[in-house]
């Protein structure tokens, strides 16, 4: 299957009659995504793409089953919002919204936490399972199914690799953007077990960056519990040090969170390491073939 | 934003936290601001002052005038002192290190440490077992047992410390913070006070925000200050060494476009990335920031890929400024994803070649630097 996301996932959309709203709930809507309805306070009443609209999360709750919620909701906003939705009961928050403030995103992830929802971001591209669904806003003409788990804290980064794997014609289970931090709801370390644990990925790709610690837990995951082959490219190694490189994670600072320690930590572990996006393809080929085909 | 000291005692007082009296000196031929003798502390945006000569006792008026030149001129790791705080001399019992904390965790944390005045890295090197690490709970705060744990590791009575402990806690939490840090935090006469304050403010955040822009206004008086450029776009504009301009619509393809540069052995010359919100308009000032630079580009590699960004727009903002700048430098694109057919319309339109694949993109922009 996927994880995260199958096809039955029912999706709510926050923010849907903003300009990102209505381009990614229409993209989303594409990928046959079930989307039941949207909420934006204030549009109540309206429809998007024939999706109605609703003033609060509780209003559409009353008309409609979800268990999955995807916001684009301004920063300001946020944080409201996500509390609003984890109190509807949903199982998966997708939450897209970049430059909130941090103590914010601290307050949400506990929220989350506490009552059981897996809030994935913030400042993310959500997750696709090729063909079958996706929560978020990558472009499905990257994609296609397959075996190969990705997991990647940039949006762009996880495009890129999976055009890249779709175009050597390697298909993927599932795609997940966890946002570039430096705070996290979903982190690298939990998309790997939840691959571990999916029946239908065969290969888990990793990809991290420079900046914090999130790739030496995950790395420490992998040593004591994952079997499955990993693949993992670490992006930053020549970025210069103290300078955060569009991702306010992405940050060497003395000798924590660089690529070196990543690298070491990863093959330690037993994960095929690799520095290009060729070299990628090579490996999640030889890992694939090893267990009889793509 | 980094706050100087005086700014983040200034910060204190307005939580009630004791900090000890002192006064802001913007040059260096103002009378003695306090009787003699008293600390006077270079007000710089680093650490490591103390070890520099920047913090110096003023025990009469020669000192004073001789000090007060003395570390206005200063230069400390690359930053420009900017004034100058004279402050009461404290003579504290114990000092100890104490900070809450959002940077390089995933919740607040507060960190204590009995061995005051050294730097936190140091400690935990050498003397791990001398660090005390709390969690804070968003929503519930520091609990009654963490407290006691650290009222227990002062040797204070809980009064004290749970008393300091809550403005402490609502000057990071209500003040918008991302680090609030005293060090030495001294106890005097079995009272805790803040002898030194630094403190990082969540740009972010909205409570930090106007508190900055007050502080902003007030550094004006500062001696040769000068703010900051602000951004006003999304941009991520981080100059290098090199001669090849590269331009990404995401953080990740940008640090993996600067790897494999760097492994054909190129070099990067800046590091652009658009941010979240992008437009013409961001994809344009991404253009002037890695091209108006002043400095010779042998190519230029902007690389593309579409989830929220739209590459109709970012065809606009390149030909808009190549048009405008009548730029001859090679710019290479790679552009994929939403609203792809437009976006590559335009630029065949306008004549420019667009590639598809990222390494081949980098591969035929290496051979057209390497063999001009």
């Amino acid at each position: 299957m996927a994880i995260l996301i199958d096809p039955n996932t029912r999706v709510l959309v926050q923010a849907i009659t903003g300009k990102s709203g209505q381009i990614q709930t229409k993209a989303m809507l594409d990928a046959g995504t079930k989307i039941v309805s949207g909420v934006t306070p204030g549009k109540g009443g309206q429809e998007v793409l024939g999706i109605p609209v609703y003033n609060y999360v509780s209003e559409a709750k009353q008309h409609h089953d979800f268990d999955a919620v995807i916001s684009f909701v301004p920063p300001a906003g946020a944080k409201d919002s996500c509390i609003e939705a984890i109190d509807a009961g949903i199982s998966l928050l997708v939450l897209t919204t970049e430059e909130m403030a941090l103590q914010d995103v601290v307050e949400v992830i506990a929220y989350a936490k506490a009552h059981g929802t897996t809030l994935v971001g913030p400042g993310c591209a959500g997750v696709i399972a090729p063909s079958i669904s996706k929560v978020g806003a990558h472009p499905v003409r990257f994609f296609r199914p397959g075996r190969v788990g990705i997991v990647s804290k940039s949006g762009a980064l996880s495009y890129e690799i999976g055009k890249t794997l779709s175009d050597a014609g390697i298909g993927q289970s599932s795609v997940v953007a966890i946002g570039g931090g430096p705070l996290w709801g979903f982190t690298q370390r939990d998309a790997v077990e939840r691959y571990a644990q999916d029946p239908d990925t065969d290969v888990i790709v990793l990809l991290g960056e420079i900046g914090g610690s999130s790739e030496e837990d995950a790395a420490a995951y992998i040593k004591a519990h994952v079997t499955k082959p990993v693949v993992s490219l670490i992006v930053g190694r020549h970025a210069p040090a103290g300078k955060s490189l569009g991702h306010a994670g992405a940050i060497v600072s003395g000798n924590t969170g660089t690529a070196a320690t990543k690298i070491q930590a990863l093959t330690d572990a037993g994960a095929t390491v690799v520095s290009s996006p060729t070299a990628l393809v090579e490996a999640v080929k030889a890992e694939l073939s090893k267990k009889g085909g793509a | 934003m980094n706050l100087f000291e005086y700014e983040g005692k200034q910060f204190f007082r307005h939580f009630s936290l004791p900090v000890p009296q002192s006064m802001l000196l913007t040059d260096a031929e103002q009378p003695a601001p306090l009787p003699f003798p008293f600390v006077l502390k270079a007000q710089v945006l680093t650490g490591g002052r103390g070890k520099a000569g920047g913090v110096q006792v003023c025990r009469d008026q020669a000192a004073y005038a001789e000090q007060a030149r003395r570390i206005l001129a200063m230069e400390i790791k690359g930053h420009r002192v900017h004034g100058l705080l004279a402050e009461a001399m404290v003579k504290p019992e114990r000092e100890f290190y104490l900070s809450i904390t959002l940077q390089g965790v995933q919740r607040p944390t507060l960190i204590f440490s009995p061995q005051g005045g050294m730097e936190i890295e140091t400690v935990a090197a050498t003397q791990p077992d001398q660090i005390l690490r709390l969690e804070i709970d968003p929503f519930l705060r520091l609990k009654g047992y963490q407290k006691k744990r650290l009222a227990q590791w002062m040797g204070l009575p809980q009064p004290e410390v749970d008393a300091f402990l809550e403005k402490l806690q609502r000057a990071f939490f209500e003040g918008g913070a991302t680090l609030v840090e005293i060090n030495p935090l001294g106890v005097v006469d079995g009272k805790l006070v803040a002898m030194d304050a630094k403190l990082v403010l969540d740009d972010h955040n909205r409570a930090a925000k106007a508190f900055e822009a007050e502080l902003e206004e007030a550094r004006s008086a500062l001696w040769q200050y000068t703010p900051p450029a602000h951004e006003a776009t999304t941009v991520t504009y981080v100059p290098l060494q090199g001669d090849v301009g590269l331009i990404s619509d995401g953080a990740g393809t940008g640090m993996l476009t600067l790897d494999l540069l760097t492994d054909l052995g190129l070099d990067v010359a800046c590091f652009t990335e658009l941010g979240g919100m992008t437009s013409e308009e961001v994809m344009y000032r991404a253009m002037e920031l890695t091209l108006g630079s002043g400095r010779p580009l042998k190519a230029v590699l902007i690389v593309l890929i579409g989830g929220f960004n739209r590459m109709d727009n970012m065809a606009r903002g390149i030909l808009r400024y190549v048009r405008e700048h009548q730029v001859t430098v090679p710019i290479f694109t790679r552009m994929c994803g939403t609203m792809e057919e437009e976006g590559l319309a335009l630029m065949r339109e306008a004549g420019m070649k667009t590639y598809y694949d990222l390494t081949e993109t980098a591969q035929a922009l290496c051979r057209q630097v390497k063999e001009g």
